[in-house]
Formats: C-alpha cells, sequence, structure tokens
C-alpha cells in the first residue's frame, strides 16, 4: 500500500507554496504516494504560478470520503487566510495564523488516521510568533498538541548523513552544564529509533565530543571523561552500533564517507556548520520524538528569493522521500 | 631573478617529519625550493642530499637533491624514541630558521613537528608551544593561528581551552587584537589589498538578538564597530552554521571564529587534506603541517605528506 501523505504550504509569504507545486509536478512523487493538500486552493494555486506550473485539485472531505481514489490531487480545502493579506516576502501575522491552522489540520488528519504523516513546507518563526504561538519553535508546539512528554528534538539528514543534538537553541555558555549523561543517551536513542523507522535496521551512531582534540585526556575539558565516555560504554554494552565521543573536526568525515550513519553533537552549531556546508540546498529536518513522522525541508522561507519562481525544490523532494520511507517503515522500526 | 628559499626546520627526528622530506622534495623539486635545517644522516639514504652552507646555494641544489643547511645534531635518528641529547639541537634549528626567514635570507619558514615534552626534559623548553617560542624569537606580544586550504582561511580566537571557557576567554581586547594582526598578516603576508573578514557569532543564530546569548551584543558587535572606524572590512557577528556553504565562502578572505571546533569543523570537512596551519603576527610568513609528531607511525612509509606538501606550497607562494 501507497503512503498516504499530507503537504501543508507553510508560510504563504515565502516559498513554500512554490516548492510544494515543483515537488508535484515530478510524476515520480505521485507514483510514490498519495498525496493530501491541506490548505487554502488559492495558495496552492499561488505557488503553481510562481514555479510555472499548474496544478489541479479535486476539493475532498478527507475525513468522509475515499480520497485516494479521487482523481487529480485531493485538496483538504481550508480557508486560512484572506487572499488580500497574504503579503509576500514579509512578515506577517496573517502568514503566522494561516500555517498554524494548516499545522493543526495535518495532525488532526494524521492522528485520527486519514493521512500517514505529513510534510510542511518551511515556517517564518517570527510570523508564528506573531500568529500566536507560545512555544520555542514548531517542534515543541507539535509536542504539547499531540501529548508528548517524553524527549522530542530536530534530526537533520543532508544524503544519508542523520545529527541529532544535545542542545540546541541556548547561549553557548550554558551547554557544559546542560550535558548530562541522561540528556546524551535520551539523544542516541532517539535518533536509533527514528533511524531504525525510517529502515535502517542498525543504525552505526557516532557520538561528538565536546571540546577541542575530544578534551586531548582532559587538558582541555574534563566532560568527555566525566560524562561522554562512561556514556558511550554503557550504551554500547546494549549492543547498539554507538562509538565516540570523537574529536568533531573529523567525525563528519566519517558520515562522508558512509562509515556511520549518524552523528550526535552537542550543541546546535558544531552539527549545523557540517550539515549546511555539505549541502545548503538539501537538508532536511524530521521531528524526532513525535507519535506521528512528520519532516520539512531545513532552509527557511526564503524571502530573498519569494516569488521569483527560483526556489530549489532539492530539500523538499528529500523530506518527501524520507517522509515515505518513514510512513512505511515506522511500525517495523518502533517495534525492533 | 630574486630566488626565494622556504627553511624547513627538523623537527623531532624521533618525529614523522623526516619521513615526509623526501615525499615533499620528490612533489616540489620543479615548483619551488625549500632548505631543510638539519642532519643529513637523519634522511633515509634512498634520497639524493646536496648538503649547503649558505641557504643561497639551495636553488641550484634543489632540482637534483634535498638542499640541507648542516646542523649537527648528536646521534642516529631513533623514530619514536626521542632523544634528549637531541633536543637544544631541534631548538637550534628552529633559531637558525627564525632568524633566516626574519633577515628575508628565507623567504618564509615551515616547522616540522616537536614533541614539548622532549624538548621540556632534554633543553628545558618552557614556552607552551612551538608558535609561541617563535613569538618570544621574534620580539611579538600575540601572534594569531589560521588555518587554511585553497578554498578556506579561518581563524579561531579562543584555541585549546574547554568550550566551557570560550566565553570567560573571549574577551574585547583578545578579540580585537587578534582582529587586527589578522588583518595586517592578510595584506602584507598574503598580497590582499583588502581583506573581507566573515566573523562568527559566538552563539546558534549568532545569539538571535540576545534570546540566545549576549556575547554578540556586549562583546563582538562593539569590537567590530571599533574596527570598522580604523578601516578593517567586517561583516558579523554573524550566524557560525550558513556561514561555510559555498556561495557564503566567495564573500569573504578569512572568517573569524570564536573557538577551535567552530573554525576546524568546516576547513577539516571540506578539505581534510589540504589544511595547512599558518602563524600570522610574525615578522614572517610561518607554515607547519597540520599534524604532530606520529611518533606511533615514525620511521615507516605510512605518514602522509599531504599536508606538509601543503604547507610548503603556501610558504613558497604557490597557493
Amino acid at each position: 500500500m501507497k503512503p498516504k501523505i499530507g503537504i501543508i504550504p507553510g508560510d504563504p509569504s515565502g516559498i513554500g507554496p512554490e516548492l510544494i507545486a515543483k515537488l508535484l509536478a515530478d510524476d515520480a512523487v505521485d507514483a510514490m504516494a498519495d498525496i493530501l493538500l491541506i490548505g487554502d486552493a488559492h495558495i496552492f494555486e499561488a505557488g503553481a504560478t510562481i514555479a510555472g506550473t499548474t496544478i489541479a485539485m479535486t476539493p475532498v472531505d478527507a475525513r468522509a470520503e475515499d480520497w485516494v481514489s479521487k482523481p487529480l490531487c485531493a485538496l483538504h480545502a481550508m480557508q486560512t487566510v484572506d487572499p488580500d493579506d497574504i503579503r509576500p516576502a514579509e512578515v506577517t501575522k496573517e502568514g503566522g495564523i494561516s500555517a498554524l491552522r494548516t499545522l493543526d489540520a495535518a495532525m488532526a488528519l494524521t492522528q485520527d488516521g486519514v493521512i500517514d504523516g505529513f510534510l510542511f513546507a518551511p515556517f517564518n518563526k517570527a510570523s508564528l510568533h506573531l500568529g500566536g504561538l507560545g512555544h520555542d519553535d514548531e517542534l515543541h508546539y507539535m509536542a504539547e498538541k499531540l501529548g508528548v512528554t517524553t524527549y522530542i528534538s530536530e534530526l537533520n539528514t543532508l544524503d544519508g548523513m542523520w545529527t541529532s543534538r544535545v542542545t540546541s537553541h541556548i547561549p553557548l555558555r550554558d551547554v557544559a552544564g546542560v550535558i548530562s549523561e541522561k540528556r546524551v543517551h535520551e539523544a542516541v536513542y532517539l535518533i536509533d529509533t527514528v533511524l531504525r523507522r525510517s529502515g535502517l535496521a542498525r543504525p552505526r551512531i557516532s557520538v561528538a565530543a565536546l571540546n577541542p582534540h575530544a578534551g586531548d585526556n582532559g587538558n582541555f575539558g574534563s566532560e568527555e571523561i566525566d560524562i561522554l565516555i562512561p556514556a558511550v560504554q554503557k550504551l554500547a554494552e546494549t549492543q547498539m552500533a554507538v562509538d565516540g565521543p570523537w574529536p568533531s573536526d573529523t567525525v563528519f568525515l566519517k558520515a562522508v564517507a558512509k562509515e556511520i550513519d549518524a552523528v550526535v553533537t552537542m550543541y546546535h552549531d558544531q552539527g549545523q556548520i557540517a550539515l549546511k556546508l555539505l549541502g545548503f540546498d538539501r537538508g532536511v529536518t524530521v521531528q524526532g520524538g513525535l507519535p506521528i513522522p512528520v519532516a520539512t525541508p531545513a532552509h527557511g522561507t526564503a524571502f530573498d528569493i519569494a516569488g521569483k519562481g527560483v526556489a530549489d525544490v532539492g530539500a523538499t523532494r528529500a523530506a518527501f522521500d524520507i517522509l515515505c520511507d518513514m510512513v512505511t517503515n515506522w511500525e517495523k522500526g518502533a517495534a525492533a | 631573478m630574486t630566488q626565494t628559499t622556504v627553511a624547513v626546520t627538523c623537527g623531532d627526528p624521533a618525529g614523522v617529519g623526516l619521513d615526509l622530506i623526501a615525499p615533499a622534495w620528490r612533489a616540489l623539486r620543479d615548483e619551488m625550493v625549500f632548505a631543510l635545517i638539519g642532519d643529513p644522516s637523519h634522511l633515509p639514504p634512498d634520497v639524493p642530499v646536496g648538503i649547503i652552507t649558505d641557504i643561497s646555494q639551495a636553488a641550484c641544489v634543489m632540482p637534483h637533491a634535498v638542499p640541507v643547511l648542516l646542523l649537527d645534531i648528536p646521534g642516529p635518528r631513533c623514530p619514536g624514541n626521542p632523544q634528549a641529547a637531541q633536543a637544544p639541537s631541534i631548538l637550534r634549528s628552529i633559531e637558525i630558521g627564525a632568524k633566516l626567514a626574519q633577515s628575508g635570507k628565507a623567504s618564509a619558514l615551515c616547522t616540522l613537528p616537536i614533541h614539548k615534552q622532549a624538548l621540556a626534559k632534554g633543553a628545558d623548553f618552557r614556552h607552551p608551544g612551538h608558535t609561541e617560542f617563535l613569538a618570544y624569537l621574534a620580539g611579538v606580544d600575540d601572534v594569531v593561528m589560521m588555518l587554511a586550504s585553497p578554498i578556506l582561511r579561518v581563524i579561531p580566537i579562543t584555541i585549546h581551552i574547554p568550550l566551557s571557557e570560550v566565553p570567560k576567554a573571549l574577551t574585547s581586547a583578545l578579540l580585537k587584537r587578534r582582529i587586527r594582526i589578522t588583518h595586517t598578516a592578510l595584506i602584507q603576508q598574503f598580497g590582499i589589498t583588502a581583506p573581507r573578514l566573515a566573523v562568527a557569532g559566538l552563539n546558534p543564530h549568532a545569539g538571535e538578538g540576545g534570546r540566545m546569548g549576549r556575547e554578540e551584543i556586549d562583546v563582538i558587535s562593539p569590537v567590530l564597530d571599533d574596527l570598522r572606524t580604523e578601516g578593517i572590512n567586517l561583516s558579523g557577528p554573524l550566524s557560525a552554521d550558513t556561514l561555510f556553504h559555498s556561495a557564503a565562502r566567495a564573500g569573504y578572505d578569512a572568517a573569524i571564529c570564536m573557538y577551535h571546533d567552530q573554525a576546524l569543523v568546516p576547513i577539516k570537512t571540506l578539505d581534510f587534506d589540504r589544511g595547512v596551519n599558518i602563524t600570522l603576527g610574525l615578522p614572517y610568513l610561518r607554515t607547519s603541517p597540520d599534524h604532530g609528531t606520529a611518533f606511533d607511525i615514525a620511521g615507516t612509509d605510512r605518514g602522509n605528506p599531504t599536508s606538509l606538501i601543503a604547507a610548503l606550497r603556501l610558504a613558497g607562494g604557490l597557493e
């Protein structure tokens, strides 16, 4: 059975609607999954105009009808924003409200089993906050809506190389104080679960060190000796394929060489620098720790090129592919 | 025609450095001139050696043999096993090389790896490292480490300290001094008329207006404002995660980074083999390969000469 994938257009002022139109223009995408568009018809149509394509949609009541068998692309139609209120390439409250409402709908449709998971085109964080988002980011918002109380983290992936991080959007001076065996374990378990759910039987995971040269035997910091080495040893004893801590300036080369599948990083820029320099246009973010599969391109709304028709669909396509893998392997990975 | 010869110090003969001289000479003999300051008996028997008494003779020798500026070092080379009796000679090689470079008789200095503990034991070496010793010999107060490959130059402002101590170590004075040194050296030693420096923030998203850390607002931005009034072309503080992809790299000549791995992750991930360590702030250009003595593989053919060759090429003005 083909995965049933929901797609929401993200912030209507950004490149999201254009990316969705470009994604759907590829017949291979249609062959991989049954797609349910969720949102305002005029947003998807505007995206197609910018992309220079057309988009043929059939409005459906996705909960009541057998939407999969409908001709053309099924649309779960909403009215989240008036077309006149969309201001391209601007941070707006209306854009934020629209994005949050389609996100709510996509989560509800997934929970109700109408779709198996969903892809969201980029949100604009400032617009989301104007639109009423009280959480730090969309991941924390989704976690609360879905009733998640366990560990959650954004996972980033590029060309088969995955990263997760033990700390994220906090000041660098607070990082060392937050690193603990428990948090390292949570980060490793999370990426292990998500990778198994995306189809890898036994993910190979390396843990990055916190300090330069992995602390150089304690000369440049003691967290490796006190926390990371014992943490990795305990995980390795459970037969997970995990090793480290490795100096962060060379650990990503192991991933590039496909010797490992994932790097667990200690802080935001450690992993993000490596991923973004290796493939700025192709990175994907998976929302780790949620009970449903959710993926998005790692880049943002790109207001500098919004409306110009030049946005690169690569990351969106990669997110779609990963989402299909996750849906297909979700139960199997969870049970392993 | 002025010959430009790079002076090469011998480093610790017990280390891997001398193993790499022969392959480096074979790779570079037709492209540039260098002279090793050391003991010819420490080089392997299968490489031709030309002993010289003045560095100006190196150019004639280079096409046919490894030019070696004679320095008597007591005892044979003992790979993997540092000899206390050789420690004073190792320092002497550095002193001679620094003097040649400072006087202009050598066009630049390239140093082979030393082992601090061995030098401390054998010659009472008290400097924290190679670089600090060169600064001391040149009489300069501060120097800057730069890592360069043909596609990226990075400068870590703080280096070998725990990550937790970086925010405290990152003072306005340090940042200002090291950016000035970098700016001057890029003009004088790299021939860049008006260097464009991109400065990374310390925190994720460069602090995002203070929401994720205040060092950008309290320390980095004021320093950059001051330095701009001196005519230095600076951008930043910039989000470090978007500073190193190819389009971003096209916008600057060097990236100023706040801590070791912020600089080393991008250059090693992008260009592992060709990274060269450069010291800025000396009165001459100094490069070194980006590895240590590697005693465990010294005396074998397992040493990789790529980084030394890159360091020599850079010192010789080929990059």
